[in-house]
């Protein structure tokens, strides 16, 4: 990995001609008193210096609806594959939700290979941040190990006046020398390792990842997921805004002329209580504590034990959506630890 | 662009052959463009589709030795299914796949095979049974053990009655509910176990396939029957979406079916709290 480094004021100029340059460049921007990502259309509207955005970029990717395949209604003959557009570059990504689209990377890539999915990573270059702000839910650090380092092309780390860079790819490089970054300085490692290092997480999983996979092992029967899961309203806000879910449904809809139609894939979540239903009526996680345990199972064991990746990448905002405050993984852990 | 193609685009097949088999149980014939074989191997699945509609999953009910064509029954459930009953002959579908795992019939040349479904758990099953047929001399006992709810929810009629009376198989029918016209079996497939003369658990391999709350009661019967696990083979239903292993629906714990499934031995998935 490179380290190099480049002025706040600099940066701002390289994020001004970007946009210019008529690509698509996503960032993170106040709303309100809410963070989100969105297309900029002016430099000055991207904000690095947040907490949590409400959502994470998972949707450039993973769009909530995305058409698959375009047809004449009825004929089978006219199926057509559709690819989207994604950003070319997305700024301001935190290392949580840098792991996170390592994960899903991984999901789409690993058998059987979606090009809808891959073809828009592709096209993206992804610039992370290290958090300057601390958000009470997040437990990162406890989650995420190395992970983020295997989607992000570079990593900038707040050094005051000015930006260290951690260059990871070769998108990377060729973004690092679009900004004209410099190679950094003498110790400049050191100042970025020190600065990553100041914002600590509140909480933290009391695991690592493979402890907690091996934790779960033999809490499926526990008492807590019914107990806990009788304040559930099965709302599935904690799925809607998890960027490692990467569960979805599949629908058609037809034009209004009904000649043409579409084939799309949307979000879904497996808290939700159709999502395990079948014909008959038979519903194989019909209990809300059966879903929440199959919820963080994947979390916390599935995904860790098939990819050796993080499941949940500790971004905390399951815990600030659910309204019943019973999302958070690591008050279940530490409610299943007791 | 990534140089892979669409995972979710279908060939087309056209319906060749289609007639009710029973009030909400449709046969259909289905042949490939350009007369292909489907590739499956038995209890394998494919993803049906009609463009406006949508998709669902089903089994193949014939064996690949039925060259050029494949066939499905299927039940008329909700939106796809309905719209799959309301075709002619002459349309054409969208199909992807075959996906899944397979009845391991190579690996069981020389063992007795019975065969447990209910109702249309009769479908997929059907696919391992022609094939076990038509490489009779490959295999031991075959045993077909069949259950519907009534006597207007039996499958395939037609095979049912030559099943009966072909010397080389062994077919014990029954039907949950009666009925003054029917002269056979009345009661749960279970009933149907005792009625097996000389098993021989170690050398007989047991296929289960029917609806969700039948694998329980079958399966403890086999156990009496000193079955061990391994030598019960299961085909299990799951809500399905992608049928490649990424949308989550069909996941049983860890283990996605439509991938690792729907066939399983049961020894490999008895850890599974969720599978049965
Ligand atoms: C491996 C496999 C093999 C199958 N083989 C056959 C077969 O040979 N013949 C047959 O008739 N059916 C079969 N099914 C079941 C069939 O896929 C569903 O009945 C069908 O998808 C329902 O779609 P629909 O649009 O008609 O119903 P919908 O209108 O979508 O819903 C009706 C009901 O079906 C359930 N359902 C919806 N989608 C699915 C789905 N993808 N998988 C399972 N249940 C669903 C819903 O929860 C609801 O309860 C199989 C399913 C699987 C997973
Ligand atoms: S489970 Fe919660 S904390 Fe973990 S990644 Fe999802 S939203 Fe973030
Ligand atoms: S855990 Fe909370 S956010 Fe998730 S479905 Fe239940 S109530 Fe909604
Ligand atoms: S059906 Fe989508 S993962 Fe199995």
């Amino acid at each position: 990995m490179d380290f190099m480094q480049i002025s706040k004021k600099d940066f701002q100029k390289f994020v001004e001609n970007l946009i210019q340059s008529k690509e698509e460049v996503v960032g993170v921007v106040k709303k309100g008193k809410h963070f989100a990502y969105d297309i900029l259309e002016k430099s000055e509207q991207l904000c690095l210096d947040y907490t949590e955005t409400i959502l994470p970029p998972k949707k450039y990717f993973l769009p909530v609806e995305e058409t698959l395949l375009k047809y004449k209604t009825g004929v089978a003959s006219s199926y057509e594959a559709t690819y989207g557009k994604s950003p070319k570059v997305i700024i301001g990504i935190h290392p949580g939700d840098m792991a996170a689209i390592a994960l899903l990377d991984k999901s789409f890539s690993e058998g059987e290979k979606d090009s809808h999915y891959l073809n828009k990573r592709a096209n993206s270059t992804l610039i992370g941040i290290y958090p300057t702000q601390s958000f009470p839910h997040r437990f990162s650090n406890s989650m995420i190990e190395k992970d983020a380092y295997k989607a992000a092309d570079c990593f900038l780390v707040d050094l005051g006046n000015d930006y260290g860079i951690e260059v990871v790819t070769e998108k990377g490089k060729k973004i690092a020398s679009a900004m004209k970054a410099v190679a950094g300085e003498k110790g400049l490692n050191e100042k970025i390792a020190q600065a990553k290092a100041k914002i600590k997480d509140e909480v933290s999983m009391p695991f690592s990842r493979r402890e907690l996979s091996e934790f779960l092992h033999n809490k499926e029967t526990h008492a807590e997921w019914k107990k806990r899961a009788e304040k559930c309203f099965s709302c599935g806000s904690c799925v809607l805004v998890c960027p490692t879910c990467y569960c979805f449904d599949v629908k058609d809809t037809v034009a209004l002329s009904l000649q043409e139609g579409e084939r799309k894939r949307m979000w879904d979540g497996c808290m939700l209580e159709k999502f395990a239903n079948v014909a008959g009526n038979h519903n194989f996680r019909k209990l809300a504590g059966d879903r929440l345990k199959h919820r963080i199972f994947r979390k916390g064991k599935y995904i860790i034990d098939k990819f050796g990746m993080a499941g949940c990448v500790g971004c905390g905002r399951c815990s600030q959506a659910c309204v019943a405050n019973i999302a958070s993984p690591v008050d279940i852990v530490q409610e299943l630890k007791k | 662009m990534y140089p892979e193609k669409s995972i979710y685009l279908p060939q087309v097949a056209t319906i060749t052959k289609a007639n009710m088999m029973t009030k909400v149980d449709r046969y259909f014939e289905f042949e490939l463009e350009g007369g292909k074989d489907l590739g499956h191997k038995p209890g394998q699945f494919a993803e049906i589709s009609i463009p406006g509609i949508g998709e669902a999953p089903i089994s193949i009910s014939s064996s690949p030795n039925l060259k050029g064509k494949f066939e499905m029954v299927i039940r008329n459930v909700g939106v796809v299914t309905n719209a799959l009953h309301n075709l002619s002959v002459g349309s054409t579908v969208g199909v992807r796949g075959p996906y899944g795992t397979h009845f391991p019939m190579e690996k069981l040349k020389g063992r007795d095979l019975v065969f447990v479904s209910g109702g249309i758990g009769l479908v997929p099953m059907r696919s391992a049974i022609h094939y076990a047929l038509e490489n009779r001399k490959d295999y031991g006992r075959i045993m077909i053990l069949f259950g519907a709810r009534d006597i207007t929810q039996r499958l395939f009629v037609d095979e049912l009655a030559a099943w009966s009376k072909q010397s080389d198989i062994e077919f014990l029918e029954t039907v949950d509910v009666g009925n003054p016209d029917w002269k056979g079996n009345v009661g749960v497939i279970t009933t149907l176990f005792s009625k097996i003369k000389d098993f021989h658990a170690a050398n007989t391999t047991a296929f289960v396939v029917g609806p969700p709350v039948m694998y329980k009661f079958v399966i403890v019967e086999l156990f009496k029957m000193d079955m061990s696990k391994s030598n019960i083979i299961v085909s299990l239903e799951r809500h399905m979406k992608c049928g490649v292993g990424k949308c989550g629906h069909c996941q049983i714990n860890r283990v996605y079916v439509c991938q690792e499934g729907p066939v399983f031995a049961l020894d490999a998935i008895s850890e599974l709290r969720e599978a049965i």
